[in-house]
């Protein structure tokens, strides 16, 4: 058995040469795979910020948000990143907790104002309401309110609480509209559930291909139908109730090697040339007021903001899911 | 001289004794009802079966010691003597190192009548063809100590005899101590030197 | 061994030890051994991380209990559907050995069973989902989410393992027994008693373990196509626990019992015997009967049945084809994915076929030797990466190397190695039959040759190339459709194939998504015409 052998040690040996040409960077972000892939934000933020800060930036990408957490929890102080990129609101306390955030010392006050945003470690880039998306086409007449697709029969598909952030944020919305009732409402939203996904792509390719009459997405995800695709039939319910936040947020490390370097990087985020590419790679909303954007983000639902702050996510978080959990599996 | 020493074999629970010595180059038939340890005699010698006690002497030397392949030992099985996947020729080259003895080979097969043979796969052999390929082969080998478990079994009387003939003519040319297994009086007058009578412990 | 010893004693004998010698052993072990450290390791990983604490109230919940009453049942189904419908198929190709297309159809069995899941899944939704092709023919209340869809999808990975082995074991029937049965003019019920039943009755129960154990621990299909909570087995709920909660005592606790149920039930039908698993020596000559018209064309039509189910998922992502602008298309970015998909397949599937074949060293010396029990042992644990949970090898590994190693770097080789541990199993079960088949006919003839290690290899590789090129291939297969092994160590600049399609279809592009997933496909199939000929050795 020689020649697979050689064979293994060959592949091996190449990849250590090609690994080894990677230099190590001058700012380390750790963000998820969609943010760098050769469609999202990630290449034209990296190519913007590297003209202006005559610096080396790498993006280290893990599978989504928080897998990035997870990945600070593993590493603890041996991690590689300067700056963080991508975990969301809701995930902010458990990391801040681990003890491995440094504050960012920015002025936030050229926020959107909706935003409501004070927070001393996490800077938010980009935003989205969580919505359920219909096709016009199909149906006519959507419904206007959380209570009312829950009674409805129509067919729907959402994701996984446990592996998913827009999983997590129906859980919060529910919990809101509903509260101490949301058990009850779990049960009877499944009984005209045509499926629970992993993620998100799952649950919204399985929609396109017309398995649902409702997915849940985000507020933005009709904007990328326009422009991208011309297609103007996908639209957004706007329900009466108030849609939860998604907000995506980035933050300084504690053993940053360049904090001010990194700090640059996180203004540069919230700067107005950054807020323009990211609505159009990452198909959510700006932070700042006054940014250039494609008409089909003028025809997007404008909803009022409910939801939870990240302490009460975090002190609740494990038994809504057990209640979910069972409910939705009745 | 080979010398069976006081041997105890234990073979399905059954304790089986021998005790005989063969002389270098001779050849011995050795004969005893179905069940009487023909069989694991020879394979004690080979190296398939465990003594427990006594001993197998060769030139003053133990074999017990040395695994099958150490063995200065040619063997001929009742069955699996060829590869099926391998076509005749190439079986018939196995067992010699280095030095195939190619000349000897086809003047064997031709005289035992298989030399149209050689490109085919054992498959497409009756099983007296098969049984004269694998007697070649056996005994051809350098090893001075040939044992040939039933040879001739499946032959017709025609090539039964021719076998038996070369088979003796080739053990005394080469000076191979042979040890024989065999039903058949017919084979013992043809070949062998003596005859040995295997029976129970107790008979 | 110096040099001149070596010489030595390969002149006194003709030959060192035998393959199956100690020495061989001593390889076959370490390798067992390493693959055993890469387990072990793995849970040392997560204990250490969790602290070793298990969640033992989690043994207490219904939520839990309906978990384990969930992947009971779906596996139990999953395997009795597999072979009940497996049986028909077999039997129609062992009637009609002549039949149109039938290299091509078996060629097809094998294709299924390594099918990559997204592929898979993606087939079936054109095809049953809501809008799906064939969806008007099942009625109002048909979902393909839930238990229905998962058995769909399990019976479509397994049914073709299934045909293989039973018309294998159906193959196995000495030409003897169906003469005798003519001379006793035995009629078709009691040909299917007393000759048919004995020859697949010996494989039925092993079969049916393994596709149960396949079952039970599903991951890709059942998170798919479950639904929802209702639908989760353990394979799922640890990754469910480790995904947003990072809950280590809850994944272990889990993990230890999967490992208990699912390794038991393996040792169990390892007891009862082996099936010749995926068809190692498919060409017979049989002499069965030729059944008459009416039976005739009753298996003709199971024939095209088989085949209209298995192809039709794959043909459902063709529609896909026609909206892609295939002049636009991006070829230079699917190309360099292709190609790494393809060596990282090769380089498991040799690397896995090499640790099979050394692992079953030993294996096959304790069978020589009569130690049952021994090769038993050694068997279970050459296959125990079948029964670990593949997510607790993954992440628990990542877990202790991500401080050590730099893993940006070099994941890729830790998705090399995880992957070829993960298919060793399927490498050893298809090696085994046929390297013990070699040892129980010709074990004792090549000793007695005295032939050498490189004359026995020789000798051996021509007995078993069959085997061993089929078995490349399957592992390969198995390797080229990974994410999930990827999804955690894979990084951007190695994308392999599969991890694309799941790329091009997180950003809206499905139609990329389709072009990829059929490419993927044709791959595959491109492996098989090269490493799955017709064999007709022994």
């Amino acid at each position: 058995m020689k020649t697979p052998l050689s064979f293994c040690t060959g592949l091996a040996l190449g990849t250590l040469a090609l690994s080894a040409a990677a230099e190590s960077a001058d700012l380390r972000v750790y963000t998820y795979d969609s943010f760098v892939s050769e469609w999202g934000p990630g290449p034209q933020i990296e190519s913007a910020f590297e003209a202006q800060c005559d610096c080396d930036l790498e993006f280290i990408a893990v599978e989504d948000g928080v897998s990035i957490l997870n990945r600070l929890r593993i590493e603890r102080e041996g991690n590689k990143a300067d700056v963080i990129l991508g975990i969301d609101d809701a995930l902010i306390e458990e990391t801040r907790a681990t003890s491995l955030i440094a504050p960012h010392a920015l002025d936030l006050s050229g926020l959107k104002a909706e935003l409501n945003w004070h927070d001393s470690d996490f800077v938010p880039f980009d935003y989205g309401y969580f919505a359920f998306i219909y096709d016009s086409t199909r149906v006519g007449q959507p419904v206007d309110s959380l209570r009312a697709l829950i009674e409805s029969d129509a067919s729907v598909i959402y994701q996984d609480p446990r592996t998913s952030t827009p999983g997590q944020g129906l859980m919060l919305w529910v919990k809101s509209v509903y509260g101490d009732d949301a058990a009850a409402a779990w049960t009877r939203l499944a009984s005209h559930t045509v499926t629970v996904t992993k993620g998100w792509w799952e649950a919204y390719s399985l929609f396109l291909e017309g398995d649902a009459d409702y997915v849940l997405s985000y507020s933005t995800s009709p904007a990328y139908h326009q422009v991208a695709e011309g297609k103007n039939q996908y639209r957004a319910a706007a329900f009466s109730e108030g849609h939860v936040a998604q907000i995506e947020v980035g933050a300084i490390t504690r053993n940053a090697q360049d904090p001010e370097l990194a700090r640059r990087f996180l203004q540069f985020l919230i700067s107005a040339e950054a807020q323009a590419i990211i609505p159009v790679t990452n198909w959510m909303l700006p932070v700042v007021d006054d940014v250039e954007l494609p008409d089909a983000f003028d025809s997007l639902i404008r909803p009022e903001r409910i939801g939870f702050t990240p302490q009460q996510v975090e002190q609740s978080r494990r038994d809504w899911l057990r209640e979910w959990r069972s409910a939705a599996s009745r | 001289m080979l010398e069976i020493d006081r041997l105890d074999v234990m073979r399905d629970g059954m304790p089986l004794h021998y005790h005989f010595d063969v002389d270098a180059g001779e050849i011995l038939a050795i004969q005893g009802r179905s069940g009487v340890g023909k069989t694991t005699l020879l394979d004690t010698i080979a190296g398939f079966e465990q003594a427990r006690n006594g001993d197998i002497r060769w030139q003053g030397r133990s074999l017990l010691k040395l695994p099958a392949e150490r063995r200065p030992v040619s063997m001929l099985f009742q069955d699996h003597n060829l590869f099926e996947h391998l076509a005749i020729d190439a079986n018939l080259r196995l067992g010699f190192g280095d030095g195939v003895p190619e000349g000897a080979l086809l003047d064997a097969c031709t005289r035992l009548g298989v030399d149209a043979l050689l490109q085919r796969k054992p498959g497409e052999l009756s099983g007296g063809q098969r049984q004269r390929i694998a007697l070649i082969r056996t005994l051809l080998r350098p090893e001075p100590i040939v044992l040939l478990d039933e040879p001739f079994a499946e032959l017709d009387p025609e090539s039964r005899e021719t076998a038996a003939r070369w088979t003796r003519e080739v053990a005394r040319a080469g000076k191979k101590t042979l040890l024989l297994v065999t039903h058949q009086d017919e084979d013992v007058r043809l070949v062998a030197d003596r005859a040995l009578n295997l029976t129970w412990h107790g008979d | 061994m110096p040099l001149k010893m070596r010489r030595a004693a390969a002149s006194l004998g003709g030959s060192l030890r035998g393959i199956c010698g100690a020495r061989a052993g001593l390889a076959g072990a370490t390798v067992l051994a390493l693959c055993l450290l890469l387990t072990a390791l793995s849970f040392y990983g997560l204990i250490g991380f969790g602290r070793g604490g298990l969640d033992t109230r989690l043994l207490a919940d219904p939520y839990f209990h309906s978990l384990l009453q969930f992947s009971f049942k779906q596996a139990g189904l999953s395997a009795l559907l597999s072979l009940l419908l497996a049986w028909p198929v077999a039997r129609a190709l062992y009637y009609h050995p002549g039949l149109a297309l039938q290299r091509s159809f078996l060629r097809l069995c094998l294709l299924g069973f390594c099918m990559p899941t997204l592929v898979l899944i993606t087939g079936l939704v054109a095809l049953l989902g809501r809008n799906g092709l064939l969806t008007p023919l099942l009625g109002e209340n048909w979902n393909l989410y839930g238990l229905g869809g998962i058995l769909i999808a399990h019976v479509y990975l397994n049914l073709p393992f299934a045909v293989r082995a039973l018309l294998l074991a159906l193959q196995h029937i000495p030409d003897s027994s169906w003469r005798l049965a003519a001379q006793l003019k035995l009629g078709p019920w009691q040909r299917l008693r007393l000759i048919e039943w004995p020859a697949l009755q010996i494989s039925l129960l092993p079969l049916f373990g393994f596709i149960f154990v396949l079952c039970f621990n599903s991951f890709a299909v059942v998170l798919a196509l479950g639904g929802g909570p209702r639908a989760t087995t353990i394979e799922v709920a640890i990754y469910q626990a480790l995904k947003y909660d990072f809950n280590i005592p809850e994944a272990l606790t889990l993990a230890w019992i999967q490992l208990l149920i699912a390794g038991s039930l393996f040792l169990l039908l390892a007891r009862l015997g082996s099936a010749h698993w995926l068809g190692v020596d498919s060409a017979r000559r049989t002499r069965a009967p030729r059944p008459a018209a009416p039976a005739r064309t009753l298996h003709l039509l199971v024939y095209a049945t088989a085949w209209l189910s298995l192809t039709l998922p794959i043909l459902a992502l063709l529609p896909g084809l026609l909206d892609a602008d295939l002049q636009r298309f991006d070829w230079p970015a699917i190309l360099r994915p292709a190609l790494i998909t393809l060596i990282l397949g090769l380089g498991a599937g040799f690397g896995a076929l090499g640790a099979a074949y050394l692992m079953l060293l030993p294996v096959r010396r304790a069978r020589i030797q009569h130690q049952t029990k021994r090769a038993l042992a050694l068997e279970w644990l050459s296959t125990h990466t079948l029964v670990a949970p593949a997510l607790v090898l993954s992440v628990g590994l990542y877990i202790l190397l991500l401080p050590r190693l730099d893993l940006d770097r070099y994941g890729i080789l830790l998705v090399l190695l995880l992957n070829t541990a993960v298919v060793i199993p399927f490498a050893v079960q298809q090696l085994r039959p046929r390297l013990l088949q070699f040892d129980r006919h010709y074990d004792r003839l090549g000793r007695s040759l005295k032939l050498g290690v490189r004359a026995r290899l020789a000798v051996e590789w021509r007995f078993a190339r069959g085997a061993c090129l089929a078995s490349l291939g399957l592992v390969m297969l198995l390797a080229m459709g990974d994410v999930a092994i990827f999804s955690i160590f894979g990084s951007a600049d190695w994308t392999t194939l599969p991890w694309l399609i799941y790329g091009y279809a997180g950003t809206y592009r499905l139609e990329e998504a389709s072009v990829a997933s059929l490419l993927l496909l044709g791959l595959c199939a491109l492996v098989l015409l090269i490493f799955e000929r017709e064999r007709p050795d022994a």
